[in-house]
């Protein structure tokens, strides 16, 4: 079995995205690009905002590009200009990210240009960047992308998609196995998890739809998240984050790679998404929904739990 | 009003009622003054609508000591809102799916509806609860993670021991 991911693509890829990023620079078309640089470290990639087309050829795109970028346009995280259109390098499961927040009302699709990548994956940790992409190093969301080539980009590389390897899901696999465990031993599996947690909220400054201003948890009139990194604190933030997250959870699952002590957050936040879709047939996806799932209804809701 | 205190130290589950002011409450309150009887282990606590019940207030009743939460409200279609009731039908549906995966006894959260005509609903939705709750004993989870926030003190690593030598 070939467990090598081609990924031959990816230069023709940077070098589409450095010569449309300085073309709509230097035309006006955007004030600034968000994009993929080369990091300091050998293989090493960081996301970057240029402002001039002379600092395009900066650009570059490889399987250490892991970064949703959408989450430099959302309101809490005002890293750049909001005085023009911006270019913005998105992945399939990035575009879905930005898609939801357009629902969402917190950016206008005329206000961006999107550039997207026809990928075929990214590394799971950019702890060894240079690593050879293969089943094993490929992140976990990868195995089980429906959204190689994303749609509705302005522009799109035009590059042909290697074909890749089938390979098994990892989440669904690990949901069902959770989901045949007794109550007290899932309650005992999650314990352990969320025991390690440290509250650094990495999860929630990395991702795209955590924009409060405000987040509940950092209230404390009325406290209803306990803020030190403990376990009763811990337990009741990460349920509150997946249940913040339901239904509008895209799934770059940023979250799970920013997470210092590996808790496998990314777990909740699919769970809640199958758990959606069954419930109410709602999937994130290419399409802009004015409404999400969970602040839309329907008479005919299932409601055999209530009495 | 109050159950009868026996010197024994049987379990009384603490159940908390998170209820909607136009509907459940008027029924528990048509309940009280129609003199049924029902268990005075319920706490219930008045919100405007249920979809003002938010499920961070579910999950702080169980750390509080809650053994069992039932949440109830107007039947659909009769929302003194229009439609509050119905988003808080999606949410709760998502949120028990959530509790579950987590490892929560769904049996220990009950939703209903109540109309401010079913005193007698009231009655038997709240009966069967904390007779569930209390065949099922106390709800422990929560309970024992808040009391393991507290750090023992027990020196159990060379490196704490070192460190409290070197104080």
């Amino acid at each position: 079995m070939n467990n090598t991911i081609d990924i031959s693509h990816y230069a023709a890829i940077a070098d589409s995205i450095r010569a449309e990023a300085a073309r709509i620079l230097e035309q006006g078309v955007v004030t600034a690009v968000v994009a993929y640089t080369t990091g300091r470290r050998a293989g090493s990639v960081q996301p970057v905002i240029i402002t001039a087309a002379a600092e395009a050829e900066r650009l570059t795109f490889t399987a250490a590009s892991v970064n949703n970028l959408a989450v430099y346009l959302t309101k809490a995280k005002k890293d750049i200009p909001r005085s023009g259109r911006i270019g913005i390098v998105v992945k399939g499961c990035d575009l879905k990210a930005l898609v939801g927040l357009m629902g969402e009302s917190q950016l206008q699709r005329d206000q961006l240009y999107l550039i997207g990548i026809p990928c075929a994956g990214v590394l799971a940790s950019t702890v060894r960047p240079a690593e050879a992409l293969i089943a094993a190093t490929l992140a976990p969301k990868c195995r089980e992308c429906d959204a190689h080539l994303p749609e509705g980009c302005d522009y799109v590389p035009a590059v042909s998609l290697p074909s890749a390897p089938t390979l098994e899901p990892s989440y669904a696999a690990e949901i069902a196995r959770l989901e045949a465990l007794t109550p007290a031993e899932r309650w005992a599996y999650w314990k352990e998890q969320f025991a390690k947690c440290i509250k650094c909220y990495a999860c929630r400054q990395v991702c795209p739809f955590c924009f409060c201003e405000q987040c509940l948890c950092d209230r404390n009139k009325p406290q209803m998240v306990d803020t030190t990194p403990r376990p009763a604190g811990n337990t009741a933030w990460h349920i509150v984050r997946a249940m913040h997250l339901a239904g509008r959870c895209a799934g770059c699952a940023e979250c799970e790679r920013v997470c210092p002590m590996d808790i496998p957050l990314n777990l909740l936040n699919r769970k809640m998404a199958k758990e959606l879709k069954e419930l109410f047939d709602y999937e994130a996806g290419f399409a802009v929904h004015e409404k999400g799932p969970l602040n839309s209804f329907m008479e005919k809701d299932d409601q055999s739990f209530i009495k | 009003m109050h159950p009868e205190k026996n010197n024994s130290s049987a379990f009384e589950p603490k159940i908390i009622a998170f209820v909607c002011t136009w509907c459940t409450y008027a029924g528990a309150d048509l309940a009280g003054t129609s003199r049924m009887q029902y268990p005075s282990n319920v706490r219930v606590l008045k919100f405007p609508c249920t979809g003002r019940i938010d499920p961070v207030f579910i999950l702080k009743a169980f750390q509080q000591g809650a053994d069992g939460v039932l949440v109830s409200g107007c039947h659909p279609g009769d929302c003194h809102y229009i439609a509050g009731n119905f988003h808080a039908r999606r949410r709760f549906a998502a949120f028990r799916k959530l509790l579950e995966f987590v490892g929560v006894d769904l049996q220990r959260l009950q939703f209903s509806w109540v109309s401010a005509a079913e005193g007698g609903k009231w009655v038997d939705v709240v009966t069967d609860l904390t007779e569930t709750v209390r065949a099922l004993g106390p709800m422990t989870e929560f309970k024992e993670l808040a009391l393991e926030e507290q750090w023992s003190g027990a020196l159990t690593t060379p490196e704490l021991k070192e460190a409290y030598l070197q104080i």
